[in-house]
C-alpha cells in the first residue's frame, strides 16, 4: 500500500493556517494600533517644503507634546483642503480629529465646512493682524495660520519684461493672446485651491474692474492654456515643458528658487495691473477646532500654540507662505517674494456673499466652456 | 441531514452576506442619504443638467472608442499568441498581463514619458524632422485617454481571445481543410464561433473598465474631459452629495446592464479541445508578406505596450531633475520613516496577501453557488460577483468610510477597511477563475468518491480542492495583483501609516520624487510579473482564460 501517501488531517491544516494568519494579523494590528493621541487633520504638503521635512513635526510640535504630555499626530491626508472637509463631513457622527489646518478663505464660505467646525477665539489672537482675521472669517470658525498671494509666475530663462513688455503691466486681455495663453499652465479649479483662486481672480477682474462677462476670457483661452489637476502636476509641467513658461502659483516662488539655487531666482512674478494698481488674490489658510472632537480643551491649547512663534517661525522656509503672526521675522530670501501688502487684493472686488451663492454655478459654467 | 443542508446553505451564502455587508449596505446607505437628504442637487436637477449630459456623452463615446481600438489592436495579437510557436512565449504571456494590473497612476507616468510632448517618441520625431518644437503629443486630451485605455485593455482582449483559441480542436480544422473550406469559411464557421464568447466578454469588460475610468481621465483629460466617475469624485469633494449619489445611480444602472451582458457572453459551450490543443506554426513558416505584416504589427504593439513600461524602468534609475543616474529610488524603498518606502511596501504585501486569502476563501463558495442547481442562487451569485466591477470604487470607499468605519471608530486606523476594499475588487477575478476550473471537474470523479464512501469533508479536501488547485492559484494571483495595484479606494481611506506602494507612488509624483516613484512602480511591475510566471510554471494554464 506504499503508493498511497499519508494524508494529513485537513482539520489540522486549517487550524494551523488560521493560527498563523491570526498571529500575523494580531501582531500587525498591535503594532499599528494607535495609542491615545490628538489628531490634527491637514492636507498632504503642510510644512513639507523645507530642508528637513522628515523631522519637521517633531521640531515644530514636539515642545507642545512635552508640555502637555500628549502625542500629537499630524495626519496629512492624501488630499487637499476640500478633501479634508469631505472627510470631516463623513466622520461628523463620530469625529476622531480635534484640529484642522488648511481650510482657506474660499473654502470656509461653504456651509459644509462651517458645519464640521466649532467657532473658537484663541486668547492670543492679538498676535495676528485683525484685518487678516476678519478677511478669513469674522465668526472665527477658523483663524489665520498663514497667508500668501496666488498669482502668475514665469521662468526668467524663457521670458522677461524686455521680450514680453506686457509682463510688467499684465492684463487678462494680454494673457488671452494665443502666443501668451499657450505658455500658461494652471490648475483645475475643482481640484486645487490655487486653481480656484485664479478662477476667482479672473471673475473678480471682469466683475469688479472691467464690468464685463467673465466667460469670454475662458472661451478665448480654452484651446491654448494647459489645465493640470493640481499644483504639483502643474509645477511638473511648467518645469519640464520648455513651451510652458507661465504658471499660476504663489508670490513666494522667487524666494523658494533663490533659496534652493543659492543665486538670484530664475522665477519671477507677474501681477495683474489695472489703472496703475497691482492686483493679486490673497489666500489665507486657517486653523480651526473640529466640532465634537474628542479632546476640545487640548485642541484649544494647540490652536493657541500654533499662533505662537514656536510654530509660526517655521512657516516661511517650510511652507513658503507668510506666517500669520506678524512678529515673526522673515528670512532674507523673502526679499525676493512679493509681499501681500504690495498688492491690492482681488478678493475685495468679489464679496464673500457673492462667491458663496454663485460658486457652484460659476464652476458649472466653467465646465461647460472647457468641455465645449 | 437537515443540519447538513443548513450548513451548506450558510457556507454558500456567506460570500453573499459579506458582499451585502461591505458593498451593498454602504453604497445603498450613501446613495439613499445623498438622494433623500442631500445636501446638494436633486436627481432631476442632475439628470437635466447640461453638464451631466455632456459628461455622460463623453463617458460613453470614449469608452466606445477605447473598446474598438483595444479590440482592433488586441485581436491579431490573440491570434499570433495562440498560433505562433516561439521561445519565451510563457514570458510574453505573463508580461502581457502586467499592464492590466498596473496602478493607473503608474500608467499615466509611463504614458507621459513615452508619448507626451518631449517624451521618448516625441524626441525621436523631433530628431527626425530636425525640429526644436514638440511634434507629437499622444498623451493628452481624447487621444491620450483612448490610447491609455487601449494600453490597459489590449492585454485583456489578447489573453482572453488566445485562451479560447488555444482550445481550437485541430481535427475540426483538418476536417474543414479536407472538405475544401477556404480561409474565410474556416474563420466564419469554425474560428469565429469559437472565440465569439471570449471576444464579446473581453469587449464588454473593456467597455466596463473604460466606462468607470477615473485616474487616467483625471490626469490626461486636463480638466476639459471628465467621466461620470471623475464627476462623482468632484461632487464628493464639493459636498454635493445629491449630485454624487445621482451620478452613482446613473452609473450603476448602466454598468449593471453591461455586467449582465458579460455574464451572458461568458457562457461557453460547443466542441472544444483540451487546453493548448491548437495547431501551432513557427514564424519561419509564414509567407513573405505575412511576415512583414506580422513584424510591423508586433513593432507597433511593442512600442504601445512596452514603451510606457520601459519609460517607468528608465524613470527608476534616471533623475530628470539632477540629470544623473541613481539607485536612490531603490534604497528609498528600504528606508523606514516618513516618506520612506519600507512601510508602504510592507503594507502593500500584507494587505494584498490578506485580501487574496479572503478573495479565495469567499471566491470558492461563490463559484459553487454560481454553478448550483438553484437558478435564483446561481444568477444572484453571478450578479453579486460582478457588482464590485460595476460600482464606482469612490462610492464604495466613501460608503465604507461612512457606514462602517465611522460608527466603529475605525477612521483613524482604517486598515481592515483597506483589506475589505481590496478583497472586493479581487473577488470577481478569483471567483471567476475558480468557477472555470470547477466547471472542468469530471463529475464521475466526484461520483466515485461518493460511491467509495467519502464524507463531504473528505471529498472536498482530497478530490475537489486538488482538482481546483490551478483555478485557485490563477484566481489568487489575479486577486493579489488587483489588490496590490488598487489605488482609488485605498487613496480615499488610507491614513499615512496605511499607505501602500500604489498610494506612495502617487505621493512621490506629487512632490516630484520621480526616481522614488519609478522604483516603487518597478517593484509593482516585477511582483506582478513574477506572480504570473508562477501561474504558468505551476499550473501549465494560462491566465487569460480566467478573466
Amino acid at each position: 500500500m506504499s503508493e498511497y501517501p499519508r494524508r494529513t488531517d485537513p482539520r489540522r491544516v486549517i487550524i494551523a493556517l488560521v493560527v498563523v494568519v491570526g498571529i500575523i494579523v494580531a501582531a500587525f494590528a498591535f503594532i499599528t494600533w494607535p495609542r491615545p493621541k490628538m489628531y490634527v487633520y491637514t492636507y498632504d504638503s503642510l510644512l513639507m517644503w523645507g530642508n528637513d521635512s522628515e523631522n519637521i513635526d517633531n521640531m515644530v510640535f514636539g515642545p507642545f507634546e512635552q508640555q502637555y504630555g500628549v502625542d500629537v499626530e499630524i495626519v496629512r491626508l492624501n488630499t487637499d483642503a476640500n478633501g479634508i472637509v469631505s472627510r470631516l463631513v463623513a466622520e461628523a457622527e463620530n469625529p476622531r480629529a480635534d484640529v484642522v489646518i488648511g481650510i482657506d478663505n474660499i473654502l470656509i464660505l461653504q456651509d459644509q465646512a462651517r458645519q464640521v467646525l466649532e467657532p473658537f477665539t484663541p486668547s492670543n489672537l492679538d498676535l495676528v493682524n485683525t484685518t487678516l482675521v476678519e478677511l478669513l472669517d469674522e465668526e472665527h470658525y477658523i483663524v489665520p495660520f498663514d497667508f500668501g498671494i496666488v498669482t502668475l509666475i514665469y521662468s526668467t530663462d524663457a521670458m522677461n519684461v524686455t521680450t514680453h513688455p506686457q509682463l510688467a503691466n499684465l492684463t487678462f486681455e494680454d494673457l488671452a493672446e494665443p502666443s501668451m495663453a499657450s505658455t500658461l499652465v494652471t490648475e483645475n479649479p475643482h481640484l486645487s485651491s490655487p486653481g480656484l483662486a485664479f478662477f476667482l481672480s479672473e471673475i473678480a477682474v471682469y466683475h469688479g474692474i472691467l464690468d464685463d462677462d467673465w466667460r469670454e476670457w475662458w472661451c478665448s483661452v480654452r484651446d491654448y492654456i494647459d489645465v493640470q489637476e493640481g499644483w504639483s502636476e502643474a509645477w511638473a509641467k511648467w518645469d519640464s515643458d520648455p513651451t510652458r513658461n507661465m504658471m499660476v502659483s504663489y508670490g513666494t516662488d522667487p524666494a523658494y528658487s533663490a533659496h534652493y539655487t543659492g543665486t538670484a531666482p530664475d522665477t519671477a512674478v507677474a501681477l495683474f495691473s489695472y489703472n496703475a494698481e497691482s492686483y493679486a488674490w490673497l489666500q489665507i489658510e486657517g486653523i480651526g477646532l473640529v466640532k465634537n472632537g474628542p479632546n476640545p480643551d487640548l485642541a484649544k491649547k494647540f490652536i493657541e500654540y500654533c499662533l505662537t512663534e514656536a510654530v509660526q517661525s517655521h512657516i516661511a522656509l517650510n511652507q513658503w507662505m507668510f506666517p500669520a503672526n506678524l512678529n515673526v521675522e522673515l528670512p532674507d530670501v523673502f526679499d525676493y517674494a512679493v509681499h501681500p501688502d504690495e498688492v491690492s487684493p482681488l478678493n475685495a472686488l468679489l464679496p464673500a456673499t457673492l462667491i458663496k451663492s454663485n460658486l457652484t454655478s460659476w464652476l458649472q459654467e466653467y465646465d461647460l466652456i472647457m468641455t465645449a | 441531514m437537515r443540519h447538513d443542508r443548513q450548513i451548506r446553505v450558510l457556507i454558500l451564502a456567506s460570500p453573499l452576506l459579506v458582499l451585502i455587508l461591505f458593498v451593498v449596505y454602504p453604497v445603498v446607505n450613501v446613495l439613499v442619504t445623498g438622494l433623500l437628504y442631500g445636501p446638494g442637487s436633486s436627481l432631476s436637477e442632475v439628470l437635466l443638467s447640461p453638464v451631466t449630459q455632456r459628461v455622460l456623452t463623453f463617458t460613453i463615446s470614449q469608452a466606445t472608442a477605447s473598446t474598438i481600438l483595444s479590440v482592433i489592436i488586441g485581436l491579431p495579437a490573440g491570434f499570433l499568441l495562440a498560433r505562433l510557436r516561439f521561445r519565451g512565449k510563457s514570458i510574453v504571456r505573463a508580461a502581457l498581463i502586467v499592464p492590466f494590473v498596473l496602478p493607473p497612476i503608474v500608467v499615466v507616468v509611463g504614458f507621459l514619458r513615452m508619448f507626451g510632448s518631449h517624451g521618448i517618441l516625441d524626441m525621436a520625431f523631433m530628431f527626425l524632422f530636425q525640429s526644436d518644437a514638440s511634434v507629437l503629443d499622444l498623451a493628452s486630451g481624447v487621444v491620450g485617454i483612448v490610447l491609455a485605455h487601449a494600453f490597459y485593455n489590449v492585454p485583456l482582449v489578447t489573453l482572453m481571445v488566445s485562451a479560447s483559441l488555444e482550445r481550437l480542436n485541430p481535427e475540426l480544422e483538418e476536417a474543414a481543410e479536407l472538405l475544401g473550406a477556404t480561409t474565410l469559411q474556416k474563420w466564419r464557421y469554425i474560428v469565429f464561433p469559437l472565440i465569439r464568447p471570449a471576444l464579446l466578454a473581453s469587449a464588454v469588460l473593456t467597455y466596463l473598465f473604460c466606462f468607470m475610468s477615473f485616474p487616467i481621465v483625471l490626469a490626461l483629460g486636463q480638466g476639459a474631459y471628465s467621466t461620470i466617475e471623475v464627476q462623482i469624485w468632484s461632487a464628493f469633494r464639493f459636498f454635493d452629495y445629491g449630485q454624487a449619489s445621482s451620478l452613482a445611480l446613473i452609473q450603476l444602472a448602466i454598468t449593471l446592464i453591461l455586467a449582465y451582458a458579460y455574464v451572458r457572453a461568458g457562457g461557453r459551450d460547443g466542441e472544444q479541445g483540451r487546453t493548448a490543443s491548437i495547431r501551432t506554426i513557427q514564424f519561419g513558416e509564414l509567407s513573405g508578406p505575412s511576415r512583414v505584416l506580422v513584424a510591423v504589427y508586433v513593432g507597433v504593439l511593442v512600442v504601445l505596450m512596452a514603451g510606457p513600461i520601459a519609460a517607468i524602468v528608465y524613470g527608476a534609475i534616471y533623475d530628470p531633475v539632477q540629470r544623473v543616474y541613481t539607485l536612490d529610488g531603490f534604497s528609498n524603498l528600504l528606508r523606514s520613516g516618513t516618506g520612506g518606502g519600507l512601510l508602504p511596501m510592507i503594507n502593500s504585501v500584507l494587505y494584498a496577501s490578506l485580501s487574496t486569502i479572503l478573495a479565495v476563501l469567499l471566491g470558492m463558495p461563490l463559484a459553487y453557488a454560481q454553478l448550483s442547481r438553484g437558478r435564483i442562487l446561481a444568477e444572484l451569485s453571478s450578479m453579486m460577483t460582478l457588482l464590485p466591477l460595476g460600482i464606482s470604487s469612490i462610492t464604495i470607499a466613501y460608503g465604507l468610510m461612512r457606514a462602517i468605519a465611522v460608527p466603529l471608530g475605525l477612521s483613524t486606523n482604517p486598515w481592515p477597511l483597506i483589506v475589505v476594499a481590496q478583497t472586493v475588487i479581487g473577488l470577481p477575478f478569483s471567483a471567476r477563475a475558480i468557477e472555470i476550473s470547477l466547471r472542468n471537474i469530471d463529475p464521475t470523479l466526484i461520483e466515485q468518491a461518493d460511491i467509495l464512501g467519502a464524507s463531504r469533508f473528505q471529498r472536498l479536501f482530497f478530490v475537489e480542492l486538488p482538482l481546483l488547485a490551478p483555478g485557485i492559484l490563477v484566481g489568487g494571483v489575479f486577486a493579489f495583483a488587483m489588490a496590490i495595484g488598487e489605488m482609488s479606494a485605498t487613496l480615499f481611506i488610507a491614513l499615512p501609516q496605511n499607505y501602500t506602494l500604489a498610494v506612495a507612488i502617487y505621493q512621490y509624483l506629487r512632490v516630484r520624487k520621480f526616481v522614488e516613484a519609478g522604483a516603487a512602480a518597478l517593484v509593482l511591475v516585477l511582483v506582478c510579473l513574477a506572480a504570473f510566471l508562477i501561474i504558468e510554471r505551476v499550473s501549465g494554464e494560462d491566465a487569460g482564460g480566467a478573466l
